[in-house]
């Protein structure tokens, strides 16, 4: 498929579910029918990888420290809270 | 949203189970093992949410006041951190300020899919094939946390909950309130939205 037919309803239909495939949340008959489309449209597969590895990418996004002025002031609220909960 | 549940429903015991129950039977000096066990990954799922370093930390502070209000009333009907994370999400939703970072829209998908001839691509770009390790560095993690901030609430909330806290699609929908669908839809256009940030980050570099 060429530059110019990647506006075809197919690729629109294909291209909504690619999360859903990359997650392993499509039923095989779909599976089956991105990993075929992919083989034929260029577009397509070049939309599947970056958005794979966009997804990689954020799954790194990491975590901070807690500030150790924050943690300290938090264990003081917590260790000043009533020490029976209010029945709910 | 009750739901009448089964009498003998079964107790979900995860790690945190003892603990709770520790907690539940009087033992409320453990209590503070609970905050230092999800600490960080509130706060940091906070920050993600409210941006700004002090609104996360009242938010932080405000989640674990509520959890020790409220935890008689956990029915082990889920995992502890869903709970837990159903009331931080809850009270970040209450926190939320109007951002200029990420003003409120719908994304739609026809803003993602390439129509014109020259947004069209004909090769897979280097950012989508280096290996992993090579491509991430400091610079990057920040413009990737940057991206997140942009993203509309609703769809920074479904993503984060996803791909960074790793949450399932059906936990997700509980925590939040939503179907697998509606899940489904917001999380593809949030990677979707990301990625294209990633794009444009990746062209200029």
């Amino acid at each position: 498929m060429n530059k110019n037919e990647h506006d075809h309803k197919h690729c629109l239909e294909l291209f909504q579910k690619l999360s859903e495939y990359l997650d392993n949340e499509l039923d095989e008959v779909s599976c089956k029918e991105i990993e075929k489309h992919i083989k034929e449209c260029v577009p397509c597969f070049v939309c599947l990888q970056t958005l794979k590895r966009t997804v990689d990418l954020c799954k790194q996004a990491g975590n901070r420290p807690v500030p150790k002025d924050f943690s300290k002031k938090l264990k003081e609220v917590i260790q000043n809270m009533p020490k029976t909960p209010p029945a709910g | 949203m009750t739901v009448p549940r089964p009498a003998n429903r079964k107790k979900i015991k995860d790690k945190d189970f003892e603990l709770i129950q520790a907690i539940n039977s009087g033992q409320f000096d453990r209590f503070p093992d609970l905050v230092k066990r999800y600490e960080q990954k509130l706060y940091n799922f906070s920050l993600r949410m409210c941006r700004d370093a002090a609104d996360a930390e009242d938010t932080v502070q405000e989640t674990f006041l509520n959890v020790f209000r409220y935890l008689k009333n956990f029915r082990y009907e889920t995992k502890f951190k869903n709970w837990l994370y159903r009331v931080a999400a809850s009270t970040c939703i209450k926190k939320r300020r109007k951002s200029k970072f990420a003003p409120e829209r719908e994304l739609s998908l026809d803003e993602f899919f390439p129509q014109d001839e020259a947004e069209v691509p004909d090769q897979v770009p280097k950012w989508a094939l280096r290996p992993l390790d090579k491509l991430l560095n400091d610079e990057l993690l920040d413009k990737i946390n940057e991206a997140i901030f942009t993203l509309p609430e609703k769809y920074r909330l479904v993503i984060v909950l996803r791909d960074i806290e790793g949450f399932s699609t059906a936990e997700t929908a509980q925590i939040l309130n939503l179907s697998d669908a509606n899940v489904k839809v917001r999380l593809h256009r949030a990677r979707l939205f990301l990625r294209d940030k990633l794009k444009g980050y990746f062209e200029n570099e």
